[in-house]
């Protein structure tokens, strides 16, 4: 109707310019309408006996509305638009043809449902007006002639990287729009802003139709298992694991040691929750890779069962790491924190305690010379700890110089900082206005701050009770209930406003009130923490004599503090699909980056030939080497990067994963509608529902890529114009019936 | 107060004190300070039990003591974990504000074994110990506190018949654990001031009589009990009386080194008491 109304479509509005045709000066129409104004004005004042002056008002409105409508119509108003030109474009259509297009829904599979779609009518009618180019994509895109022999189905999605490349290969012909014909399931995960900003930058409309269901009941998708990389002997970690699914329900999650069952796992699948998560402890012992399986039992008429499982290897390994404890005062807190951790086989804690004013005793040196002159005066001797820990010490005692080299230690070294209160620590040590405060969780106040010896009892958080550190128990339940048992503490400092990225582990219960007394967040390439107590000794000397919460507790925090530091060599891996990439960083003793070195990694799958894979520099991050490899079999990937200077081996990192291979296609396994209406949006086209695609022809005639033409389309004898008219004089005529004036 | 008696003794006793003194003048003050301590006692010292709001605390243990006639090993009194009290921790707590960066307490504390604060304080200090009697329970907790961490200075017990005694009680806490010597090289000796040169540090009357000795305990020991880590958790002073010389650190006749090491012994075994 409005169509009718209005002569055109509503898409020619929305393309097109609003314009005048008749090139008659404005001044004119300005001119023509006042003096028209005035004539109406003085003719209805005339008039004035026979009616009253609301009357005049209304009919001198109506009048002077048909006069402007005239007015409108004798300047020829038209709208403008750009149009492809018949015959001369191109229409690319793609059709995914990825493994996920195979899935089975009750009226047949996705492809099924994308072939009825091609050949639609508005499909086809598309050859009526435009050449087609025609193409199937899933990792690339690739030109066919016909969808009557597909390929086979491929085993991963890149939906950028195909659009990508069908804008390339079209570079050269006058491209007006594409049709894509997916479910959306891109493997990659999801497309970034910066691909969909390349793909806007063609200026090439894509056209998007979605088939395929988004939701499939019948599935348990594990869709994310995230865990360290790395790991000490005898700790726990904490693993997260992220199950997509699409009713409630209960679902039965095994962890396997490779072959070997370590604990199985109820997890409740919420109502309402499209992804449930759950934080698992898994316990990790033996030396060495750990090849850990996490395994969905399926469901009852689950049809794909592949992307229940996922597989990550953890390196559990024997490796010294180093803590520099600086404190100002002796004090029960650093006899007892040293006592926790005499027995860590894994951590050295060296220690500089300052028992006089001008002198330091030190502990837990590897030699006569280390910290000789105090606390390191330079960033090598510094950066080669993994954490640090601050006590009841001021910041004047440091130099500007060491208190920049501390903030450094945390932010380009990414080392770990945690700071304990204290007599003269925290806000009693002025710490509020050091070099070092950017880089703490919290603010801190010299006035609120003062260390209080008041006992108080320590309260886990929320955060708290799935952090390792924290585990005292695997149980959730019985780790809450150990915290509820611990004796109080007798100190602490109060510590101001967190700032944004900080979390609170634990709080302390004054007066009813809950303060933070654990806080974290992280900085730069490392993280800080804040313990606003220095009172949990009293734990080791109030409970039982077997118990081993105090040593645990620190163990486990100081493990935490140094687990993820990265080392000078630093390496990790990505997976997308079947594709692999490395990264490595190398950095020298002052932890800044190496440059002019060779980096090779020797590649040795389980079953297979090894492979070298030379590492260049990243493009987008000049300190980072990257290469990547194809990994087509299924196994564990032993990875190990060889840095060479001069061709002479300098320096070696190994990591190992675990690759599924082929099996991408059946992770993301639901449409993806979304993703194609992000895509189609960022694109300048359209997402397509199936019932909406007689408006696909007329829309894509308006696409401003490719070879267009312009065309002027008149609107003065719209109908609109004609009610209009009409409806103004009519309501003029009845009104003066109605006052009995005519 | 407990140290009246003790400084109007000083006159009388220095004109006895010139060349030679004899076995009874030796006596007279020994009863004179033990009039003294009971005389002390008849204030009530679990008046000063006032919890400290600093890190340190020096706590003397009060325990329960037998004498001779009840024990059979002599020199036994009863309260005689009172001797020296309260001067000999005031005036050694001042000596480690002055010498330390430890954040002390102004005044000692009182507490028994089976006091339910005596696991906010793990620092002890015991002295007279021939004749200290524990009960089980006692002997329990004290285990407990020094296995968890609690460290025990014990002080002022002389010859072998107050070793007997001493020891017969310890056994009880830790029956296979056997009591060292500690050796020159031990980092107590060296936390803080090197103690290469030890020598006995008498009581002041001791001194005076003209001896560095009481009873049969000619020879000083230090001693030391240790964990499973091999950490000193109690350090036994032997034939010494570093309490006294604590004590009479502003007595004019109580020769200034011994105050002067006694202090010394008294900082290292904090600061180690403070870090192991």
């Amino acid at each position: 109707m409005l169509d009718y109304l209005l002569k055109y479509p509503q898409i020619v509005y929305d393309q097109g310019e609003l314009i005048f045709a008749r090139e008659w000066p404005v001044w004119i129409a300005i001119a023509s309408f006042v003096v028209i104004l005035i004539t109406i004005s003085v003719m209805l004042l005339a008039k004035r006996t026979t009616l009253r002056l609301p009357q005049l008002f209304c009919i001198w409105g109506l009048q002077l509305c048909m006069v402007l409508v005239v007015l409108v119509v004798l300047w020829q108003p038209a709208i403008m638009t750009e149009k492809l030109r018949a015959g001369d474009n191109v229409i690319a259509i793609m059709l995914d043809t990825s493994q996920s297009m195979t899935y089975s829904q009750a009226d047949g599979s996705r492809m099924q449902e994308a072939l009825t779609v091609i050949d639609n009518d508005a499909i086809s009618a598309l050859q009526d007006h435009y050449q087609i180019s025609r193409f199937t994509f899933a990792h690339d895109a690739n030109p066919t002639e016909s969808y009557e022999t597909l390929p086979s189905p491929e085993q991963m999605t890149l939906l950028g990287n195909s659009v990508r490349q069908v804008l390339s290969m079209s570079r050269s012909t006058p491209l007006g729009a594409i049709v894509l014909v997916s479910d959306g399931a891109d493997n990659a995960g999801a497309l970034t802003q910066d691909q969909l900003a390349e793909l806007a930058s063609f200026n090439v409309p894509v056209h998007a139709i979605g088939v395929g269901q988004e939701e499939i009941e019948e599935d348990l998708e594990l869709q994310e298992v995230t865990l360290p990389g790395q790991a000490l002997p005898g700790t726990i970690l904490a693993a997260r694991v992220a199950v997509r699914h699409d009713k409630p329900g209960q679902a039965r999650l095994k962890i396997y040691d490779n072959d070997n069952i370590i604990m199985s796992h109820d997890l409740e699948l919420d109502e309402g929750n499209k992804i449930s998560t759950a934080w698992i402890d898994i316990p990790v012992s033996d030396t060495g890779y750990r090849h850990l399986r996490f395994s969905l039992d399926p469901w009852e008429g689950e049809q794909i069962t592949e992307n229940n499982h996922q597989s990550r290897v953890v390196n559990v390994k024997e490796e010294k790491y180093k803590v520099l404890y600086i404190e100002g005062e002796p004090r029960w807190e650093y006899k007892f924190i040293r006592r926790a951790m005499d027995k860590d086989q894994s951590i050295d804690l060296v220690s500089l305690l300052r028992v006089s004013q001008n002198k330091f005793y030190r502990q837990g040196i590897s030699s006569p010379d280390e910290l000789v002159e105090g606390f390191p005066l330079t960033k090598a001797e510094l950066f080669k700890y993994n954490a640090l820990i601050i006590g009841s010490i001021e910041a004047a005692s440091f130099t500007p110089e060491q208190q920049q080299m501390v903030h450094d230690f945390v932010s380009e070294r990414g080392g770990s900082l945690l700071m304990i209160a204290g007599l003269n620590g925290l806000g009693s040590g002025g710490w509020e206005n050091s070099l070092i405060y950017e880089a703490l969780p919290a603010r801190l106040s010299q006035s609120n701050g003062k260390f209080i010896r008041e006992k108080a009892k320590v309260e886990l958080t929320a955060a708290g009770l799935h952090s390792p550190m924290l585990k005292f128990d695997q149980d959730i339940n019985n780790n809450r209930k150990a915290w509820q048992e611990l004796p109080e503490i007798a100190d602490y400092q109060l510590i101001g406003e967190l700032k944004p990225a900080a979390s609170t582990l634990l709080t302390i219960d004054v007066n009813g009130e809950n303060h933070p007394l654990l806080v974290n967040q992280p900085y730069g390439r490392g993280s800080s923490y804040i313990f606003a107590t220095g009172g949990t000794w009293r734990w080791q000397m109030s409970m039982p004599l077997e118990d081993q919460s105090h040593e645990t507790f620190w163990r486990q925090l100081l493990r935490e503090l140094v687990i993820d530091t990265p080392g000078r060599f630093f390496m990790t891996s990505q997976v997308t699909g079947d594709q692999i990439s490395i990264k490595t960083e190398i950095r020298d003793e002052n932890y800044e980056p190496e440059r002019e070195l060779k980096l090779t990694a020797i590649v040795t799958p389980q079953t297979g030939e090894a492979m070298t894979v030379e590492l260049h520099p990243s493009q987008d991050i000049p300190d980072l080497m990257t290469g990547e490899f194809r990994a087509d079999t299924s196994g564990l990937y032993d990875i190990e990067t060889i840095t060479r200077r001069d061709n002479e081996p300098i320096a070696s990192a190994r990591i190992a994963i675990y690759h599924d291979a082929g099996k991408a296609e059946y992770f993301s396994l639901r449409a993806n509608h979304m993703l194609l209406q992000q895509l189609a949006d960022a694109t300048g086209g359209r997402y397509w529902n199936q019932d909406e695609l007689d408006e696909l022809l007329s829309a894509i005639e308006f696409s401003a890529a490719g070879i267009t033409q312009r065309e002027i389309s008149p609107l003065w004898d719209a109908p609109l114009i004609f009610i209009l008219l009409f409806l103004f004089k009519a309501t003029e005529w009845l009104l003066r019936r109605r006052w009995n004036t005519i | 107060m407990g140290n009246q008696l003790v400084f109007l003794t000083p006159i009388f006793v220095r004109n006895r004190m010139n060349k030679s003194v004899n076995i009874l003048s030796a006596f007279s003050v020994t009863v004179l300070v033990y009039l003294g301590i009971i005389s002390a006692a008849s204030g009530d010292p679990f008046t000063d039990r006032n919890a400290s709001d600093a890190e340190f605390t020096f706590v003397r243990l009060v325990y329960n003591s037998a004498p001779a006639m009840y024990q059979g090993y002599g020199y036994g009194m009863r309260d005689s974990w009172r001797v020296d009290w309260p001067d000999a921790e005031n005036h050694f707590l001042q000596g480690l504000g002055r010498l330390t960066n430890v954040n002390k307490s102004a005044q000692g504390k009182l507490l028994s074994l089976v006091d339910d604060e005596l696991f906010d304080f793990p620092w002890l200090y015991v002295l007279e110990v021939g004749s200290w009697v524990l009960s089980e329970t006692e002997v329990q907790r004290l285990r407990d506190y020094l296995l968890k961490g609690g460290f025990l200075m014990i002080d002022d017990f002389h010859g072998s018949r107050e070793w007997a005694g001493f020891i017969a009680t310890m056994r009880k806490v830790f029956p296979n654990r056997p009591v060292h010597e500690i050796d020159n090289n031990h980092e107590v000796l060296h936390v803080f001031y090197d103690l290469d040169n030890r020598i006995q540090i008498p009581g002041m009357y001791t001194y005076w009589s003209g001896n560095t000795f009481e009873k049969d305990g000619v020879k000083p020991h230090w001693r030391g009990i240790y964990d499973d880590e091999g950490r000193l958790m109690v350090a036994i002073n032997f034939n010494m009386d570093i309490g006294d010389a604590w004590e009479h650190a502003d007595h004019p006749d109580y020769p200034e080194p011994m105050t002067a090491l006694a202090y010394r012994f008294g900082v290292n075994y904090v600061i180690y008491a403070m870090t192991h």
